[in-house]
């Protein structure tokens, strides 16, 4: 079991390693550079050759990355040179736990409405219910959600003037203000994600529940909540997380248009912003701390499954 | 002669500081009659939606309008533009007094007792600190060239200073201006030297309001600064800039009434904004213009008679409509309409400039080197206020006199690097100016300078913008200018596009705004 799971951590990390290069790489080689946008107007020769050298950028290639990941691994992210400010401080103490929260409600709120829809439309198969739940989540993963943002925007916080169409409180220093804030983003990020799992609980339990040890289960007489809940998805848990850990990427590129529309100042704007400004640290902290977060939770996903399911417990 | 053009600005100038002391004596005998409790009525705290870019609050190194307008509300320019409703001038701020010696000597009379929001003394040492550090300073600012003809920086005392120039200097007025001009922001040398490269991200300045934080893509903040110096302002306690990128969230969230005001908006929510009884919409046109640069240096537009052609080819009513959302006004040559003095109210039936006349076009294109098909690309990026609307729209009307366009569609940093290497045929931009012709012509078009992305040169042309530098009155550099752009147009670097307005949205809400057209928003007279 240690051995396995050291393994699995090996292969993270160098998967972390390969990220790490490909993003490091992959924006120096696009076209457009970085000193000439910070110049602007005021662009002339030397003072993009006097840029160029302050910024380091005159440096080989393999030089500047093994430069960049020695002080990246000691937390020394670099300064951002359009905002002046630790990277470090702007990426991870300021924008990534705004993106975490918008994260985890959507997630929360996806599994919450999600999974009890799936299960209500694979025991109620071929009714009403069932339908209804199948045409929400068609349309749930057919909207793309800047625009779901927007038409939540106008319809709730314009129209209705329900709720607020913007901005982020922090729910530890003020929980309410905090949730409020965060019902509509929340919803737009997780409608299509709750499709998905509406569409998965149901195919699955629909499965499960044709199983013979489930008709043992009813002979036995035992109540149908506990055969659904206990019995049925017991064995829909497995694909539920895989599906939580595959999709956790859509989920933060989803972020990315749902911070922009209701402008809270998380990673994927942080990671947009810098990727037309060409602030190379700043892209590399944000995919760097994207990519560990999704390769993390593969990881945690990987080491559930033997919790999960029995079988899979290596011997 | 010399003499004359002094009395002119010096005139000009008494006239509007004359009347200004007194509507500010008015305002002050005012406050004081009023109980303490009424006075308590004043404050709040205003919400402003930000669409644009900002970049730096360290005025002296900034080249974006959305922090210039931020800016104003810091930090004071020796002078600052007042607007009456016709015209533009510019009167003292910083200073008490403005007087010109000579045409040459400019002697400003200090305020006594401006303290900078650190405690630091506002005094003729500060200001002469503060105009080095833009002159001759390192790292060199991007307003350096507007001290080009300073000589020297004298403290008379400890409230007056002295600018001594080489020449007479025109443009001064504007360069000296807190809004626009940046070169006569005053900023302080203890924070300044303190914080060094930080120093745009904890600025300090004279102004009504002080920094209170600055939270990337979330928000900047400032407070009132109670001690400043002009007497009752400013009214509000606290202001707000929410950093929106996505326009159509801040057009919401200005409809619902959650923000107070928009410094700007896209062109295609104007028309729903103006609409709403709730808000109101500024839109002046301003001093800019848009253009398709074409290169001079290379094939197909090496040639005099196709850039001409172009010119004359561009349908701007067309334009205007289809790329503009009918926002905006043809325009003929780069001089606009706020530059009082300069721009010609009937520009339209003069028969000068660049207008849509595809005659005329045609029999330009038909002196042509090469007859037939030419091919060229236009280099376009989805950024600004038209994205790729404004090529799109061109493409057709180019085809009517034998040019096929192409567009390529790069993205904005991409755009930038090949704009500034000279690697296009035609790509469409806009230049934003402040209230003065020479800053609208002179950088982008004279020789050799780094905006002349065109590559264009004309030592006739170069010679009468230079000579407009140097000359004082206005009906004399009115005719220089002339001349001038009656080369430009000619010779067509450029085919010019429209004049447009620039946006301010204020909520009805918002009490006490005094419209200037220029790129500020200055809040220090505005209460909720």
């Amino acid at each position: 079991m240690l051995r396995w799971t050291l393994a699995k951590i090996l292969q993270t990390a160098a998967v972390l390693l390969i990220v790490s290069a490909a993003s490091f790489s992959l924006l120096k080689l696009a076209p457009g550079d970085p000193v000439e946008l910070m110049l602007g107007d005021d662009y002339s020769k030397e003072s993009h050759q006097t840029l160029m050298v302050q910024l380091g950028l005159d440096r080989p290639l393999p030089e500047q990355y093994v430069d960049w990941l020695g002080r990246f691994v000691r937390g020394d992210w670099g300064t951002s040179f359009v905002s002046r400010t630790p990277i470090f401080q702007y990426a991870f103490v300021e924008a990534l736990p705004v993106t975490l929260t918008l994260s985890a409600a959507a997630l929360g709120l996806a599994l919450l409405i999600g999974v009890p829809l799936g299960v209500l439309s694979a025991v109620r198969k071929d009714s009403a219910w069932d339908a209804a739940a199948a045409a929400f989540s068609l349309t749930g993963s057919a909207f793309p959600s800047f625009y779901l943002g927007i038409l939540l925007i106008w319809i709730f916080g314009v129209a209705f003037g329900l709720f607020p169409t913007m901005g982020f409180v922090a729910p530890w220093q003020d929980f309410w203000g905090g949730a409020y804030h965060l019902v509509l983003p929340a919803i737009t990020l997780s409608t299509p994600f709750m499709a998905l799992i509406v569409r998965i609980t149901r195919a699955n339990l629909v499965e499960v529940l044709e199983q013979p040890y489930i008709a043992a289960a009813r002979a036995r007489g035992e109540p149908a909540w506990r055969i659904t809940w206990v019995h049925g998805m017991r064995n829909v848990l497995m694909p539920l997380a895989t599906i939580v850990g595959l999709q956790l990427g859509a989920l933060l590129h989803g972020a990315v248009l749902t911070e922009t529309v209701f402008s809270l100042p998380g990673v994927g704007r942080m990671i947009t912003d810098a990727v037309l400004n060409r602030e190379y640290m700043v892209v590399q902290a944000g995919v760097m701390m994207t990519g560990c977060l999704v390769i993390f939770t593969n990881l945690a996903v990987d080491l559930s499954y033997p919790l999960l399911d029995p079988r899979l417990r290596p011997r | 002669m010399a003499i004359d053009h002094k009395q002119i600005l010096a005139t000009t100038l008494a006239a509007r500081l004359g009347r200004r002391r007194l509507l500010q004596g008015a305002a002050a005998t005012a406050a004081a009659g009023l109980p303490a409790v009424a006075r308590s009525a004043d404050g709040g705290h205003i919400k402003l939606a930000w669409i644009d870019f900002v970049d730096t609050l360290d005025p002296h190194f900034t080249s974006y309008l959305g922090a210039i307008k931020i800016h104003n509300n810091i930090y004071n320019g020796l002078l600052k533009v007042e607007y009456d409703g016709e015209k533009v001038s510019f009167v003292p701020d910083l200073a008490e007094s403005w007087t010109l010696l000579d045409d040459k000597t400019h002697l400003f009379k200090l305020r006594k007792g401006v303290k900078f929001h650190d405690g630091e003394i506002c005094d003729a040492e500060a200001v002469k600190w503060s105009v080095e550090r833009v002159w001759r300073g390192t790292p060199k600012s991007p307003h350096a060239w507007k001290y080009d003809y300073l000589e020297s920086v004298e403290v008379v005392d400890p409230l007056t200073v002295k600018l001594n120039f080489k020449n007479p200097y025109a443009f001064l007025p504007v360069a000296l201006t807190g809004s626009t001009g940046r070169a006569g922001t005053i900023v302080p040398r203890n924070a300044v030297e303190k914080y060094g490269k930080d120093f745009g991200r904890n600025p300090v300045g004279t102004g009504p309001f002080k920094f209170v934080s600055w939270k990337e893509n979330d928000s900047i903040v400032l407070e009132k600064n109670p001690d400043y110096f002009e007497p009752g302002l400013p009214k509000l306690e606290r202001a707000t800039y929410l950093i929106m990128k996505e326009a159509s969230s801040a057009v919401a969230a200005m409809l619902a009434g959650r923000v107070d005001a928009m410094g700007n908006s896209p062109l295609q929510f104007i028309s729903q904004l103006k609409a709403n009884p709730n808000l109101t919409v500024y839109s002046d046109i301003e001093g800019n213009y848009s253009l398709m640069a074409m290169n001079c240096r290379r094939a197909p537009f090496d040639d005099m008679n196709v850039r001409r052609a172009v010119g004359f080819a561009i349908d701007r009513e067309a334009l205007i409509k289809q790329a503009f959302f009918g926002i905006g006004i043809p325009a003929y040559t780069p001089i606009s309409p706020p530059m009082t003095g300069f721009f010609d109210k009937n520009i339209a039936k003069s028969g000068r400039g660049q207008f849509f006349d595809l005659e005329k076009a045609k029999a330009f294109r038909a002196k042509a080197k090469t007859q037939g098909t030419i091919e060229a690309v236009i280099l376009t990026s989805e950024q600004g206020q038209y994205g790729t609307r404004v090529a799109q729209t061109i493409v057709p009307m180019l085809d009517k006199i034998g040019i096929k366009a192409r567009l390529e569609l790069v993205e904005r940093a991409a755009w930038i690097s090949r704009r500034n290497a000279g690697e296009f045929d035609m790509l469409d931009m806009t230049w934003s100016a402040d209230l003065d012709p020479d800053e609208t012509i002179f950088p982008e078009w004279h020789s050799g300078n780094a905006w002349n992305f065109s590559g264009w040169s004309s030592p006739e042309f170069d010679k009468l913008v230079e000579q407009a530098q140097v000359v004082l009155d206005v009906k004399t550099r009115r005719d220089l200018y002339v001349k001038a752009e009656d080369i430009l147009m000619d010779e067509a670097p450029m085919a010019i596009l429209t004049h447009m307005p620039e946006f301010k949205i204020l909520s009805k809400k918002v009490k006490g705004f005094k419209y200037i057209p220029v790129d500020s928003l200055d809040l220090h007279t505005v209460s909720l």
